[in-house]
């Protein structure tokens, strides 16, 4: 791509913004995690260009850290330019230090500096843990309104008003809202909501460079807690759950999944008679009834009263090698495979 | 040392029913719970008055049409409870209307240490209120915790991040917002739970009732986020096979799995 072509697109974006005092675009604040751009960044730059097609607006992303540029030697790596990658018509990079680390009063300077200064009309953030603080302490603090975790997103033109879906008791239905009058008109979208974009090797940039002021956080981190142990939720509540049965060869390949997930271990009829599991952590309608959001099924063949008693999981995963095992009637995703070979490389993949 | 409480109520989930053909929801049975994330907060607060005999109020999260969770913090182990009432428009104040109304409240209080609530409610899975409560005021803020210990001017948590749980501190005063299941809630006093709705004794008195309009001005209610309506998630599909090698479906299943597992 011509990038003068993407210069003189910016240099015509500049002039609306002036004349038209606002309406400054659709802004997509970065999760940049070990040096690159988080999954949940680019499905938001996705949904933010779909957005942008029908309200005319361009699409801005902003990255904070350390070394986020790449030295500007490469030009076809580094944050700034996956995010022109996946369709962001300009960049925005903080580069300092200071901000190599999340911390929030830090970034909080210079997001809310810079969205004083451009106005944008729409910001979005991932709903992580950094997206979730930044947005709603940005919404108050530039008065803007706030709807957090989207997994849709639609547009009002007429009033030029983002309408985002989100889940209510964990996705039973999904509630719509909008905020018609505050501007600027904060997201936080969920991880895997929207579908990755297209990222297109040949787009190009110079993103422009933010300047740093650096805040003192106000919150310390002061290592790792020592013994400290999470308190223990019951099976019945657990949000994961890996579930071992009678083909699924080494148990404690199945315990390692499970902490690899941060899950509970629990087990079918066959597990208990293998010894690997109590009475108490049986799957079945006799046993323990589950609803978890991810539940994997690990060699386990689904009689009739397991398969019922994991009716209301979100998300089940089976492996069995029997084709023609009844939990893949159940499963959302089904491998037809050993679980010896698959649990192995499924632990390396989740490193 | 005095410990604000933000308490909301939840619709109880089993007393509603979704019909996704029909593309309604119906409620049979209206009864109304506590927050799980803010009876946490609640459970944290009142641990930290065990500790450091701190002053232990409650306020709603919300403009609430009754005072049930007040009165059932009050019956917990609360010292005070402040029922925020008032002449609002035809839209309820949302969190960042809300933010405000609380941030004027603790102002007439005198001032106040910490700021516990829950960190997410269990309906509309929204954590705005804890941060945007701290902007307000201007504190910083601690958001999603296992754990919450305070003394000698500080707070510590505990918080689950990338390095596994990790110990975190602030100054006081701060925000602090809990998840829901960190800490095993008690259950209200019985003497309590009946002086508390019967109005008698010291109990009685613990109840407050504070107009909204002596606190902001009008035009600060109006709430800037509105409903639109309802909708219904995808269909699901089930059975999708995976093909290909051990390796490849393994790393198909660690791509759906690192989308649906948030830790």
């Amino acid at each position: 791509m011509d990038v003068s072509y993407l210069d003189l697109l910016m240099a015509q974006q500049e002039e609306v913004t002036t004349a038209e005092g606002g309406g400054g675009g659709i802004w997509v604040v970065a999760d940049v995690v070990d040096g690159a751009v988080a999954p949940v960044t680019l499905e938001a730059l996705g949904a933010a260009c779909n957005l942008a097609g029908s309200l005319g607006a361009y699409v801005y992303g902003v990255v904070l850290g350390e070394g986020v540029t790449d030295g500007s030697t490469s030009l076809t790596t580094g944050p700034a330019q996956a995010l022109y990658q996946a369709g962001a018509d300009g960049v925005r990079v903080a580069d300092h230090p200071g901000l190599a680390q999340f911390a929030l009063e830090p970034y909080l300077k210079v997001l809310s500096d810079l969205i004083k200064a451009e106005q944008p009309e729409v910001v979005i953030f991932g709903a992580t843990q950094a997206g979730q603080e930044l947005a709603a302490r940005l919404a108050q603090r530039t008065g803007g309104g706030l709807i957090e975790h989207v997994m849709m997103a639609s547009l009002d033109e007429a009033t030029r008003t983002v309408q985002g879906a989100f889940p209510v008791y964990g996705g039973e239905y999904l509630n719509i809202a909008a905020c018609p009058e505050a501007r600027p008109q904060f997201l936080t979208v969920e991880p895997g909501a929207f579908s990755a974009p297209f990222l297109d090797p040949y787009r190009k940039g110079e993103p422009t460079m933010l300047e740093v002021e650096l805040v003192e956080p106000a919150v310390r981190v002061l290592g790792l807690a020592e013994g400290f142990e999470p308190p223990c939720v019951s099976l019945a509540q657990a949000p994961v759950i890996v579930a071992a049965g009678r083909q699924a060869g080494d148990f404690e390949m199945v315990q390692r999944l499970a902490s690899a997930l941060g899950g509970q271990v629990a087990g079918d009829r066959g597990a208990q008679d293998a010894g690997w599991i109590g009475p108490e952590q049986v799957v079945d309608v006799r046993g323990v009834t589950v609803a978890p959001q991810v539940y994997v099924a690990v060699g386990i063949r689904g009689d009739t009263f397991h398969n019922a008693a994991i009716e209301s999981s979100k998300f089940i995963v089976a492996i069995h090698p029997d084709p023609t095992a009844p939990i893949f009637k159940m499963a959302d995703l089904c491998l037809e495979a050993d679980p010896k070979e698959i649990l192995p490389a499924l632990l390396k993949a989740l490193e | 040392m005095r410990v604000i409480i933000l308490l909301g109520r939840v619709l109880d989930l089993s007393g509603i029913v979704v019909n996704r053909r029909a593309g309604r929801i119906f409620v049979n049975r209206e009864e109304y719970l506590l927050q799980p994330a803010d009876r946490c907060a609640l459970e944290a607060a009142l641990r930290i008055k065990d500790a450091t005999d701190a002053e232990v109020v409650a306020l709603p999260r919300s403009l609430l049409p009754d005072d049930d969770v007040l009165r059932q913090a009050l019956a917990t182990g609360a010292d005070r409870a402040i029922y925020l009432v008032g002449q609002v428009g035809n839209l309820p104040p949302d969190d960042a209307a809300m933010a405000r109304v609380l941030a004027a409240a603790i102002e007439r209080l005198g001032g106040a240490d910490l700021i516990l609530t829950g960190a997410t409610t269990l309906d509309t899975g929204q954590g705005q209120l804890g941060p945007r409560v701290a902007e307000a005021l201007d504190w910083p803020q601690i958001i999603g915790v296992w754990h919450v210990e305070a003394s000698d001017g500080r707070v510590q948590a505990v918080r689950h991040e990338k390095a596994g749980y990790v110990a975190i501190e602030a100054n006081l005063p701060a925000v602090v917002t809990v998840l829901p299941g960190a800490l095993k809630p008690r259950y209200p006093d019985g003497a309590r739970l009946i002086n508390v709705y019967r109005g008698a004794g010291e109990i009685a008195v613990a109840l407050e009732q504070w107009d909204v309009a002596d606190l902001v001005e009008a035009e600060a209610l109006k709430p800037l986020v509105e409903q639109r309506g309802q909708d219904f998630p995808p269909e699901r599909e089930r059975g999708t096979r995976v093909s290909g090698t051990p390796e490849e479906m393994a790393q198909a299943m660690a791509n759906a799995l690192r989308q649906r597992v948030r830790r």
